[in-house]
């Protein structure tokens, strides 16, 4: 048994204990060790929290970035290979994937930029845009649609202040519609950065996004 | 046959034997028994990525329907491509394909030539099902010559393909995914500076990419296309004239595996507007003192013969022009030499470096911007003159006697080239100074409206027919100069390009053992291969 001494509320079945903070959920913002305290780098890009803080004019890359960069590279059998997480770890330091970051990618990888677009184009999971600090990614495909989906969806554009896929004027929240997230048992799925947040209803989201708020202020 | 049998596999195709080297693929086994399987991404000189999914045949025993164009042929194999499986299968991916596409075929460039349009009009339904709305795309600027319109496009990536693997400059790819994927350059970085980008245009096999210098200049079952040569360098790639209304609308690459295979440069492909060009000379002109008058041909000609004898016993000095093609050279030499002989010289423009196309290196535009330098060294004459085409022709202007000029228009010179001449002759296409100061102008073909031979970089004597008819009065200079040639020499003219040619190989050991029939449309080596001077 876990000894966490909490129930996760990204897990199946709980939505309602949204008062809990981030260092209570996981300590840390990050979960497992860091790639810059010596992680294995592989993990980089799935940890649900990264820095909150992105810049995107930020070098590509520097200092533990040029490690991990480095670190990337020795994963592949030539650096085409290596395109995917180094546009991730790209994205990780500038918050999204801009035509300079393609550009930049391709002269590190030794690619045309032209290939490098279109691979970044390809994969949803690069924003193309700046996103805010929370990139609310609703569910509205078939078993999250059934169970209204599309009301969810239009209860954090309201609450969120925001037009589909445009970021709100605090710079917080961005919401999106995103395919299957692998979660149909517990409709409707809301991904927020890299957490799942399951079974949620129109009437959960005030409370979801006050909450997500909280937090935004709390790491300023 | 000469293959050993384990290198030979026999397989039946919609009820035919065939037999086919190992590794064949099906597509190319059933070419072989006539029948042409529907495909758009594959292409001969590309990759088979095998995602378009047309060409899907029925194989017996195979669960699946199976792509021709990476699918190996087997011993014993029994395919059909015409089953009804086989059009069920093709028919259905075929309504994929218009389910996005905008049908508007009548403002379509492509309309005529259109893969799409012929294969659904073959194998397709007569109606689409699909009654959800089109998405749009628009159209899009690629740069260069090239213009995209997305809402066209089957995704066969062969113009993808092509940049990477071809030119080897990756400026296109597939952007996005699903129904909104388009092909596109890196954001506003077009096609600028790529040298054979215009080969997507060839390559799509739907009107998605067009030329934008054939923009709704033509439809395509007006154009009659004329086998021809590439006349803007020494690399001599095989082209196809596409004319209309007595003009070049187009030049589009002709294949040929062993000079060109399906390329050609944008600076061939775009530079044919001078082929086309008003300004040309139509009637035998004559000067008579102060005044010029047009002539007949038997008239001017018999005029010419009465003045050349004399004129050329203080020698001939001829400048000829590496963009005619051999027939015209070897006459020219045939009748210098009656005359007495004399130097040929001819000016070339070279350009700073040739551009290689790096996907297939044996393929470059060539420093020399000339179809014939090749061939007219060949025939012993002298490359003089600056890498713009320009000078050189300081001991021709001053010469005394007579001096044949041929289709040098000799833009460079002034009003008094070669004032002190006893005799100018000017054979050539358009007016310019050398037409002014010449005491006979005889109007002669570009070579596009008479039939010929070039000479390529590497002595490959290719063939090239008339697509045009020639302007006036105009006629080949072979037959002009053959007809001067006979009259001195009291010898048979010469009445067909063939018969110059056949001349041409008697009299230079170079081309020897030659013939048109030999030379077919492929193209014959010459077995004298020097090099051309400056190489």
């Amino acid at each position: 048994m876990s000894d966490v001494p909490f129930k996760n509320p990204g897990w199946a079945g709980n939505t309602g204990e949204y008062d809990l903070t981030e260092d209570q959920v996981r300590g840390d913002e990050f979960v497992g060790t860091r790639p810059i305290e010596g992680g294995h780098p592989s993990g980089s890009a799935s940890y649900p929290y990264m820095l909150p803080d992105k810049d995107p004019e930020a070098p590509l890359f520097e200092g533990p970035y040029k490690d991990r960069f480095e670190k990337i590279l020795t994963r592949y059998p030539n650096k085409q290979a290596a395109l995917l997480p180094t546009l991730g770890l790209a994205q990780e330091v500038r918050g999204h994937v801009s035509p300079h970051t393609m550009d930049g990618v391709a002269e590190l990888l030794g690619l045309s930029p032209a290939y490098v677009r279109g691979v970044a184009t390809f994969y949803t999971m690069y924003n193309k845009r700046p996103v805010g600090r929370f990139l609310i990614q609703v569910c509205t495909n078939i078993s999250c649609n059934l169970c209204g989906a599309d009301d969810v969806m239009g209860a954090f554009l309201r609450y969120t202040d925001t037009e589909l896929g445009e970021t709100s004027e605090d710079g917080y929240f961005t919401v999106v519609e995103a395919e299957c997230l692998a979660a149909c048992g517990f409709p409707t799925c809301v991904q927020i950065n890299s957490r799942y947040y399951e079974n949620v209803t129109p009437a959960d989201v005030p409370k979801i996004v006050e909450h997500l708020k909280a937090e935004g202020a709390g790491g300023d | 046959m000469s293959d050993t049998p384990s290198n030979t596999i026999t397989l039946t195709i919609d009820g035919r034997e065939v037999s086919v080297p190992k590794g064949t693929t099906l597509l190319k086994a059933a070419k072989q028994v006539g029948k042409d399987v529907p495909h758009y991404c594959y292409h001969d000189g590309l990759s088979s990525p095998a995602q378009c999914r047309l060409c899907l045949v029925e194989v017996e025993g195979a669960p699946k329907p199976m792509p021709a164009c990476v699918t190996q042929a087997m011993d014993g194999q029994v395919v059909s491509t015409e089953s009804e499986a086989a059009l069920d299968m093709r028919e259905g991916v075929l309504e994929f394909y218009l389910v996005n596409h905008p049908l508007d075929c009548p403002i379509c460039d492509m309309s005529g030539e259109c893969n799409l349009q012929d294969y659904v009009h073959a194998e397709g339904r007569d109606h689409g099902r699909s009654r959800e709305p089109k998405r749009i795309f628009g159209r899009d600027d690629f740069g260069g010559d090239v213009l995209y319109y997305g809402d066209r496009c089957v995704m066969c990536t062969r113009c993808v393909r092509f940049m990477r693997e071809v030119e080897q400059d990756g400026r296109l790819t597939v952007v996005e995914r699903g129904n909104r994927s388009v092909i596109d350059t890196f954001f506003d970085r077009g096609l600028e500076g790529t040298q054979f980008s215009g080969n997507v245009v060839d390559l799509c096999p739907v009107g998605a990419l067009v030329s934008k210098d054939f923009l709704y200049k033509a439809r395509a079952w007006d154009l009659d296309h004329t086998p021809s040569i590439c006349p803007s360098c020494s690399q001599g790639c095989n082209i196809e004239l596409h004319t209309r209304d007595n003009l070049v609308q187009r030049l589009k690459p002709r294949e040929n595996l062993e000079v060109n295979a399906f390329w050609m440069c944008d600076h061939g492909r775009l530079n044919y507007e001078w082929i086309n060009h008003g300004d040309r000379l139509e009637a035998p002109l004559v000067r008579e003192g102060d005044t010029v008058r047009a002539m007949g041909w038997k008239e001017a000609l018999t005029a010419l013969l009465q003045r050349l004898g004399d004129a050329a016993e203080k020698g001939v000095k001829v400048v000829a022009s590496p963009l005619a093609p051999n027939e015209d050279l070897a006459a020219l030499k045939a009748l210098v030499e009656d005359l007495g002989g004399g130097e040929i010289v001819f000016r070339m423009p070279r350009a700073e470096d040739e551009i290689v196309l790096k996907g297939f290196p044996t393929m470059a535009r060539r420093r020399d911007l000339a179809p014939n330098g090749r061939g007219a060294e060949l025939l012993g004459m002298r490359r003089v003159g600056e890498d713009d085409g320009t000078g050189g022709l300081e001991g021709v202007s001053g010469h005394d006697g007579v001096v044949i000029v041929l289709g040098d228009a000799l833009a460079d010179q002034g009003p008094d080239f070669a004032a002190g001449s006893a005799l100018l002759v000017y054979l050539g296409t358009h007016s310019g100074p050398a037409a002014a100061a010449a005491d006979f102008v005889l109007p002669v073909t570009t070579f596009a409206e008479q039939e010929g031979t070039f000479t390529n970089h590497e002595g490959r004597v290719q063939r090239f027919w008339p697509a045009l008819s020639a302007p006036g009065a105009a006629r080949p200079a072979w037959l002009v100069l053959g007809a001067l040639f006979a009259e001195r020499t009291q010898s048979d003219s010469i009445r067909k390009a063939d018969d110059a040619f056949a001349r041409l190989v008697a009299t230079h050991g170079a081309f020897a053992g030659l013939t048109y029939d030999d030379i077919g449309t492929r193209g014959a080596l010459v077995s004298d291969t020097v090099p051309l001077s400056g190489d």
